[in-house]
């Protein structure tokens, strides 16, 4: 090109694509676990289960639940069935949820 | 708090000063898979996107885990930057299609800790139009459909799906195949029958299978002279525990090389018995797999119910004969084939002809032109 050519400049391109998304708001925090229904969600790989059990051992000597209630995942990278999530909600309070590989 | 829909809103294009240097453009906004990109030009990006029926807005999928909008324009551009022609569009396009389908899980391979990657394999007359490799090298370097249709689609999982390693991508060690992994079946050679002609399509469609994979693990028999002494080794490479099939099931993958196919079709062994043949050969024991429970008692609940869980109960590597994908590629000279370990239960293969037909032999659930294996 020319040193007297006019910059006329280059277009360049976004790969990326855009993304159409929808925010869901946090839940509120609850103040006092006690008497609540504790789902427990367990994406069934051997050290998020470990994990989980180990939790719920403790949190059931600190706290009083009205109910614990254990759930597993079809397959750890899928997403939960919507029928065990709308079960989840249904009968449960607060959830407890973990990943371990 | 009621929910809110967010649309993001940029440019697809903006303009920069002459002097700057595009390819170092592209990598400062970390637009690149590693390699430098092809800058994109809006001619190269228009005949791209005229390829794949024009409307540059067309939305065909959105990429998960980011869920990019994949439009025709953004598939141009990816491909562009990727070195792909305008032609390869249809195949890019069919690929991305069949990856987004819910069956493929791409939310998962995406993320998982696990080194997979999709591999294509393309079957039909498109292989020829595109002259994509199915001979010496096929796995390997040299060959521009080959290179490019696979970098394109690492460029839009990168880009449009958000694949970034470290950030969605939690690949312990990644692998090569994430640079591109696509070949052709070597169907000239005859001495299989087609792959998609096995699941119903004819020789005159064209289509695309994809599936999560390891890279290929070679197979090497100079020796045997029969079919059942050549599919011992595969089994061998196929009988171990380190690989997602052993621990999680699914799919996998056995690329017979020309030599060996060879012998397949002078015995007048078919794909059926071959698969069922390493289907039935390829085991390990369930205490294998379980560690002799020396970490703990172990039921692994990734495998099939009806997988016996005594520790000396031979277990197959994977759970049926139709679940070793069967293809027969590479040059003509050397006596040897590939195993190619799939990444789990956790994903399905698909198959999808280029233009969402579906097979006129049936035998396989299809939505929406994409075909579940």
């Amino acid at each position: 090109m020319p040193l007297d050519a006019p910059n006329t400049g280059h277009v360049v391109y976004d790969p990326r694509g855009i993304v159409e998304a929808t925010a869901i708001p946090l839940g509120k925090r609850v103040a006092d676990l006690n008497g609540l229904r504790l789902g427990i969600l367990s994406n069934k790989k051997w050290n998020g289960n470990n994990l989980l059990r180990k939790t719920r051992a403790i949190l059931e000597d600190e706290i009083d639940f009205a109910a614990v209630n254990f759930y597993e995942k079809e397959s750890f990278s899928k997403n939960a069935d919507p029928g065990l999530l709308g079960e989840i909600i249904a009968d449960n309070d607060i959830v407890l949820t973990a990943i371990g590989d | 708090m009621a929910r809110q829909k967010t649309v993001e809103s940029r440019p697809v294009e903006s303009v920069v000063s002459d002097g700057v240097d595009l390819v170092e453009w592209y990598y400062e906004k970390g637009f690149s898979d590693g390699f430098p990109v092809a800058p994109p030009t809006p001619e190269k990006i228009a005949a791209t996107v005229d390829a794949l029926g024009g409307d540059g807005d067309y939305v065909e999928a959105r990429v998960p885990p980011r869920w990019g909008s994949l439009t025709r324009e953004v598939l141009a551009i990816n491909m562009v930057m990727a070195g792909c022609k305008p032609d390869y569009g249809p195949v890019v396009r069919a690929a991305m299609l069949a990856l987004c389908s819910p069956a493929f899980n791409l939310h998962g391979v995406q993320a998982t800790t696990h080194m997979a990657s999709p591999l294509l394999v393309v079957n039909g007359p498109i292989r020829k139009k595109l002259e994509i490799n199915a001979g010496h090298n096929v796995f390997g370097s040299g060959n521009r459909a080959n290179a490019t249709i696979g970098r394109a689609i690492r460029m839009i999982l990168l880009n449009v799906g958000g694949g970034w390693p470290g950030d969605l991508d939690k690949s312990t060690l990644g692998s090569p195949a994430k640079y591109t992994y696509c070949i052709a079946e070597n169907e000239e050679l005859g001495y299989l029958a087609p792959y998609h002609v096995e699941k119903g399509f004819t020789e005159d469609d064209s289509t695309v299978f994809v599936m999560p994979a390891e890279p290929p693990h070679s197979v090497t028999n100079h020796v045997a002279d029969d079919p059942e002494g050549i599919l011992d080794s595969i089994v061998s490479a196929m009988s171990t525990i380190a690989h997602n099939n052993a621990v999680s099931a699914g799919h996998c993958a056995v690329v017979i090389g020309p030599e060996h196919a060879a012998v397949m079709a002078k015995y007048q062994w078919t794909r059926h018995d071959i698969k069922n043949y390493l289907w039935y050969q390829a085991t390990n024991t369930f205490g294998e797999v379980a560690f002799q429970h020396r970490y703990g008692k172990v039921y692994n609940r990734s495998l099939p119910k009806w997988y016996k869980r005594d520790v000396d109960a031979r277990i197959p590597v994977v759970p049926s004969a139709e679940h070793i994908h069967l293809f027969c590629a590479g040059g003509e000279a050397g006596r040897f084939s590939a195993f190619i370990p799939g990444w789990g239960h956790m994903a399905s293969p698909v198959l999808r002809e280029l233009d969402g037909k579906a097979p006129a032999g049936g035998g396989m659930v299809c939505e929406d032109g994409t075909c579940y294996l």
